[in-house]
């Protein structure tokens, strides 16, 4: 029953045996190796699993791997630079205290990336109605919103990709 | 838990897809968004032997939307898409605002516009104002396409009008009316990732004359095993000019018609009272925006 | 950043604040290191995804577990038939309860629980087997394959009934009357006392049953050694000590043959504060297949075998003299224990305590107790035994303070505590800053000029809290040091800090670095903390009672000593001045008189090692042993040590809420907070915790509840239905540090992790009552409730 795929993540081509039923999440953590991305519910509803499937923030828990290929994956490995500094949203949340528990924050990076991508400069109304299906429950989210906006800032100064 | 195993298809064409429904038919489920079959899947309240990926179907993904000709949105288009159009903003604005409060961002650019019919919840979002603004769905298989309202296809919960080897496969949305307007509301406990309570449309078009109710159309959402068209918002409004004692005779009359349940999201008691505001709030705030096209 | 003064506006010193310019032999009491919002030192491997997490961890030849659960919440055990399962290919093993029948639980006196039930379950989704195969998929299909058989037995869900039909339905038959526990203290003549009051009110509150929510599940993975007969466990627990413990027990082997190791873990809240079957499953199961086995739990495992907070129904009275000075209190509290003890014990008591701060009250009696339910048991959840009567008696307080006519600030800081004051039970808090919190919030939120006279709908409320800065004694009978930390000093590693603390994300690691760093003068990021690990780290009980910063603070102090003193020794050797003379900051060796006697810190290190080899020193903090006595008869009363710690946090939240009176729906807009935490370590941490509290608190008062249906089962074990605060929830934070400096502490530091989780549902209730009037005593507050209190009002005012 297992068919040999191509998943490209984080711009690399990776072949992989999956059955039809393997979830996105448990390929990219257990095959592929990338457990940056967590599993906080395995139902779609705290966004812990948050990748950006051609750009778009996508739940990988409940994103079967076998309707992945031919897209471009990118996880929360595929975030910092070539030569290993961080991207200016990690380094945002690290500056900013946006970090507690760690559980929520590459899913909240990577739909904080996905926001910033469409739009560079969110209001903080934006900012929240965007980021809402990343649950944390340990900042109160106020550090991680204004992680968010220093980081706009930066983008749209000085333009990331 | 883990789902069971499946045959996975992933047709690129219209005409593939309804092949492999006309050859699997109930056996077969499809996969959009799947922000709610995953869920199914997973939980294993059901179990289906093949899943057909229809997300390589380009002529499913498009919208549609020019001046004067109304709408057509393929029955994959992604709830995102629908929040972030500016041309569906423009004309539909009720539609766009209902598919950008739908779950999270993650779950609006999973889930589509079909995905939201035709899993028949109750709660779903979109339904209630497509409903409102007159949609009409087209039902295709290999026999050919049927169209069909909206309110009609949807009959129950969790079910669906569709034949054996037939698909959703877009929605037809009429050009609104001159000196109308849509609009959308909803109430849940939170203001984010929420099922709703009650969610409510109300299509209005006036007179030439600015003021005079031509027709209304008042659609309800969670108070009724399928979204709820008002029968008496319409009787008592039509040709009438609103004042405040009508909108609450009108409130009031969806108010009775709503048959809300009791569950762990409210009670029965409290949707129907949220009916009433929620009719009271939409009808006013439709009629003002009426009055401003 | 580091290497550089930063300017901060927490440059703190013992004697007050912002002492620049200060001269340089008063240096050693300028904070360098304490008192910097620097980032967390795991923040950039948490940004990169590069933290490890226990689910994260895979071990050669790793096995997967999996438990199978009750569907009942309450029946006998007849029989369990794991033939099936065994059979199926890629199953390696099954275990039943039989197997591992030692009772477990944090409270030894109360131990209960069993990894597997034996005979009988007690709550819907209680473990009956657990199965280790080759995959997660075949463990789960194996789970299938085991067949259970059930006689049902009448489920009991709440406490009254509980206790009404103990005589039919007994949950342990080793507790009558289905009562985990009950207590009474009394201190001094509380009827003499409320017969001398000019005001007396009694109401009766009743708090819901939330759990902690932390997002990353139960895992545990056990790697047994058959040939050393070692038992290495990663486990995601705030506990490491008492799991430790509990699996010694569990497992007969001694603690010295197991090893608990922390990964990073992701969030606690008191949840991951005792053992679980997780834990013991994957011992067990590794122990019979010899081969590593990881468990981890599905979201709705964590809820089914969460131990969230007690739901409590308590009767409240309070008496105040002619000018509003409390003059008595009387407490009658009956908490849901859900179906194990746990907790239990400590928590009943802790609400006991919570009645004689942050007020003076000179006549106190409680009347408590914790009852069985066929519920999952409930257990530590932050801010244990403190939310529930605290919600009582703020909210109590303002409807006293409207009975006189004065304003609940008015009345609360007329009773405020001051530093210095031993409550009537024994419990002595030795600095607190309460009523400048008190203040400082109420002038920045407006609140006085705000209160009564903001539009129908719109309200603001106001309460204060506190929290102990940790025990004064462990859980089990023992007065060892609760905390040890060994530093070692030398070329190779710096300065590498070893203490078993558990990091579950509140960033203890950062907070322990900055204060060995201040300590040793060198700058944070030079100290390696070497955390959360049973065998490498010295002892630490665990991360509950927001008890780390002050206990590891004093153990980190006392193990610099030694290190300070043979460095200045080494250094004044080389600079020919007096050891006594000298100062290390910043990584430099100087005469305090003469500062162009000067050397690089690592010149000494240098120069100590190569002669002496590592330079290590230990230090250990054990808490005062206070005892919990009336101080008016000195006679001891049970259960009264329970809330005594060596110091205490203080806070006060004002809330300013907007209700839709049509829909129900309450809208907390802004939330103003002052806390008392001592020196803030690192101040960006403690708003990160204050403004975590409040969102946690606040999901708590309006949304969040366990529900389950009549059977027992549980309806919403997931995030979808249980309703926590999303980001759309947040209303605007004006967090307050004030300023305070506890001179018996470690740096001058208090708790803050769970102090500021206190007043928030009494101050969101108080601002509701503002806004429309109408008063709650049971939480949470849902639309539907203040739509029904409206309509009830309305009808009442005719």
């Amino acid at each position: 029953m297992k068919q040999l795929i191509e998943l490209n993540i984080n711009g690399r081509n990776y072949e992989v045996a999956v059955n039809p039923r393997d979830l996105l999440i448990d390929v990219i953590r257990k095959k592929i190796g990338l457990t940056g991305t967590k599993k906080g519910c395995g139902e779609g509803d705290c966004g812990a699993c948050t990748v950006l499937i051609d750009g778009k923030p996508e739940l990988s828990c409940i994103k079967l791997a076998i309707a992945c290929q031919g897209q471009k994956i990118t996880t929360i490995e595929g975030l910092a630079q070539e030569d290993g500094s961080l991207h200016p949203l990690q380094q945002s949340f690290v500056d900013h205290g946006a970090v507690q528990c760690g559980f929520c924050t590459p899913g909240m990076i990577m739909s904080s990336k996905a926001l910033l991508d469409r739009n560079p400069n969110p209001s903080p109304q934006e900012i929240k109605h965007e980021l809402s299906g990343n649950i944390c429950r340990c900042t109160g989210y106020k550090k991680i919103i204004e992680a968010v906006e220093a980081a706009a800032k930066v983008w749209s100064q000085e333009g990331v990709k | 838990m883990v789902m069971n195993h499946f045959e996975y298809f992933a047709p690129r064409t219209p005409a593939e897809t309804l092949e492999l429904l006309g050859r699997f038919g109930s056996k077969a489920k499809i996969l959009a968004g799947g922000t709610d079959l995953m869920i199914l899947m997973k939980n294993r309240a059901i179990q289906p032997e093949c899943v057909i990926d229809i997300n390589q179907v380009q002529d499913f993904r498009t919208i549609m939307c020019e001046p004067g000709q109304g709408a057509v949105i393929g029955t994959n288009v992604k709830l995102a898409e629908i929040q972030f159009s500016e041309a569906l903003q423009a004309k539909y604005p009720a539609l766009s605002y209902a598919a950008g409060e739908v779950g999270s961002a993650q779950v609006r650019h999973m889930a589509s516009l079909g995905g939201n019919t035709c899993n028949a919840s109750p709660a779903a979002e979109t339904p209630t104002p497509l409903a409102a603004l007159g949609t009409k769905v087209v039902l295709s298989s290999q026999s050919g396409d049927r169209e069909l309202p909206l309110e009609q296809f949807i009959t129950g919960v969790r079910q669906l009008g569709l034949n054996e080897g037939e698909m959703l496969t877009r929605f037809i949305l009429p050009e609104p009316a001159p000196r109308s307007a849509c609009r959308y509301a909803y109430m849940g406990r939170r203001d984010a990732m929420e099922i709703d309570s009650v969610n409510m449309a109300v299509n209005l078009e006036l007179q030439p004359d600015g003021e005079t109710i031509r027709n209304i159309k008042l659609v309800m959402g969670s108070v009724y095993p399928r979204p709820l068209v008002s029968q008496e918002v319409p009787a008592l409004l039509n040709g009438q000019r609103l004042i405040d004692e009508l909108i609450e005779t009108a409130a009031a009359a969806a108010q009775g018609e709503a048959k809300p349940i009791d569950d762990i999201r409210a009670t029965a008691e409290y949707r129907r009272e949220i009916v009433k505001v929620l009719a009271r709030r939409l009808i006013q705030e439709t009629y003002a925006a009426a009055k401003g096209v | 950043m580091s290497q550089k003064d930063t300017g901060s506006k927490w440059n703190l010193t013992p004697q007050g604040w912002n002492l620049e310019g200060v001269p340089a032999y008063q240096d050693q009491t300028r904070y360098t290191q304490v008192g910097r919002s620097v980032p967390r030192v795991d923040a950039p491997a948490k940004v990169k995804g590069e933290a490890v997490y226990t689910g994260d961890m895979t071990l050669p030849g790793m096995a997967y577990g999996k438990i199978k659960r009750s569907p009942y919440a309450h029946a006998i055990l007849k029989k369990i038939d794991i033939s099936k399962a065994q059979e199926l290919p890629g199953v390696l093993a099954v275990l039943t309860g039989a197997e591992a029948p030692n009772r477990w639980g944090i409270v030894p006196q109360t131990a209960n629980e069993t990894v597997l039930a034996l005979d009988k379950v007690r709550f819907y989704g209680e473990g009956v087997a657990a199965v280790a195969a080759i995959d997660e998929e075949t463990a789960e299909e194996a789970l299938d394959l085991i067949e259970v058989e059930y006689e049902p037995l009448p489920v009991l869900l709440d406490p009254f009934e509980s206790m009404e039909r103990a005589h039919e339905v007994l949950i342990h038959e080793d507790s009558p009357g289905n009562i985990m526990h009950q207590g009474e203290q009394v201190y001094g003549d509380v009827d003499k006392a409320f017969s001398e009051c000019a005001y007396v009110l009694e109401r009766e509150f009743h708090t819901n049953y939330p759990q902690h929510g932390f997002l990353e599940p139960h895992t545990a993975l056990a790697s047994y050694d058959p040939q050393s007969g070692q038992m290495h466990v990663w486990s995601s627990t705030q506990v490491p000590h008492y799991l430790h413990r509990q699996l010694s027990i569990v497992l007969e082997i001694p603690m010295n043959k197991i090893r608990v190791t922390l990964p990073t873990i992701g969030g606690g809240f008191g949840g991951k504060g005792e053992a679980s079957s997780a834990e013991f499953a994957a011992c067990l199961l590794s122990r019979k297949i010899g081969r590593p086995v990881r468990v981890t739990y599905e979201r709705s495992e964590v809820f089914y075998t969460n131990k969230g907070r007690h739901p409590a129904h308590m009767k409240l009275k309070m008496g105040l003299d002619q000018d509003g000075y409390i003059k008595a209190v009387d407490f009658d509290n009956t908490m849901d224990k859900g179906a194990y003890s746990g907790w239990g014990v400590v928590v009943l008591f802790y609400t006991a305590s919570m009645m004689h701060l942050p007020y003076k009250v000179p006549n106190v009696r409680f009347r408590g107790r914790s009852v069985y339910t066929n519920k999952p048991s409930t257990g530590a959840m932050r801010g244990l035994g403190g939310v529930q009567p605290r919600f009582a008696m703020e909210c109590l307080l303002d409807e006293l303070a409207e009975m006189m006519g004065v304003s609940p600030y008015e009345l609360k800081m007329k009773n405020a505590i001051e530093s210095g004051h031993t409550a009537v039970n024994n419990m002595f808090v030795p600095h607190s800053e309460y009523k400048k919190c008190l203040q400082t919030a109420v002038e920045k939120s407006g609140y006085l000029e705000k209160r009564g006279r903001l539009p129908f709908g719109k309200g603001i409320g106001m309460a204060g809290g506190y929290y102990i800065s940790g025990t004064a004694y462990t859980l089990y009978q023992n007065y060892k040091p609760h905390t040890s930390v060994m530093i070692r000093v030398d070329t190779e590693a710096g300065v590498t800090l070893f203490c078993a603390a558990a990091d579950i994300g509140q960033g203890s690691n950062t907070v322990m670095a900055q204060m060995a760093a201040e300590e040793l003068g060198v700058f944070y990021e030079d100290v390696h903390v070497q955390a959360g690990d049973t065998e490498i780290g010295a002892f630490d009980l665990g991360s509950f009672a927001s008890r780390l910063t002050y206990a590891s603070g004093a153990a980190i102090k006392m193990a610099c000593v030694e290190i300070n003193q043979k460095l200045k020794e080494t250094a004044a050797g080389m600079l020919g001045v007096r050891a006594d003379q000298l100062v290390i900051k910043k990584r430099e060796i100087y005469s305090m008189y003469e500062t162009k006697k000067r050397l690089p810190w690592e010149k000494a290190v240098e120069a100590y090692t190569s002669i002496n080899g590592s330079l290590v020193g230990l230090g250990n903090f054990s808490p005062p042993r206070r005892k919990g006595i009336d101080m008016i008869s000195g006679n001891r009363v049970q259960g009264a040590n329970i809330g005594h710690s060596p110091t205490y946090g203080f806070s006060c939240q004002v809330h300013e809420v907007e209700v839709d009176v049509e829909t129900g729906r309450i809208y907390v807009k802004k939330v103003t907070e002052a806390g008392d935490c001592g020196t803030p370590v690192n101040p960006m941490s403690v708003e990160g915790q204050v403004e975590g509290s409040i969102l946690f608190n606040i999901g708590g008062c309006l949304y969040e509840d366990q529900k389950l249906d009549a059977s027992g089962k549980h309806l919403n074990p997931n995030f979808h239905d249980y309703k926590m605060p999303t980001m759309m929830e947040m209303p605007e934070m004006d967090t307050n540090i004030v300023e305070s400096y506890d001179p018996t502490a470690p740096f001058g530091v208090k708790e803050t992790g769970e102090g500021a989780v206190q007043p928030t549902f009494p101050a969101l209730v108080n601002a509701i009552y503002d806004a429309i009037g109408v008063r709650f005593y049971s939480l949470p507050i849902t639309p539907e409730m203040i739509l029904k209190a409206l309509k009830e009002k309305k009808e009442k005012e005719g």
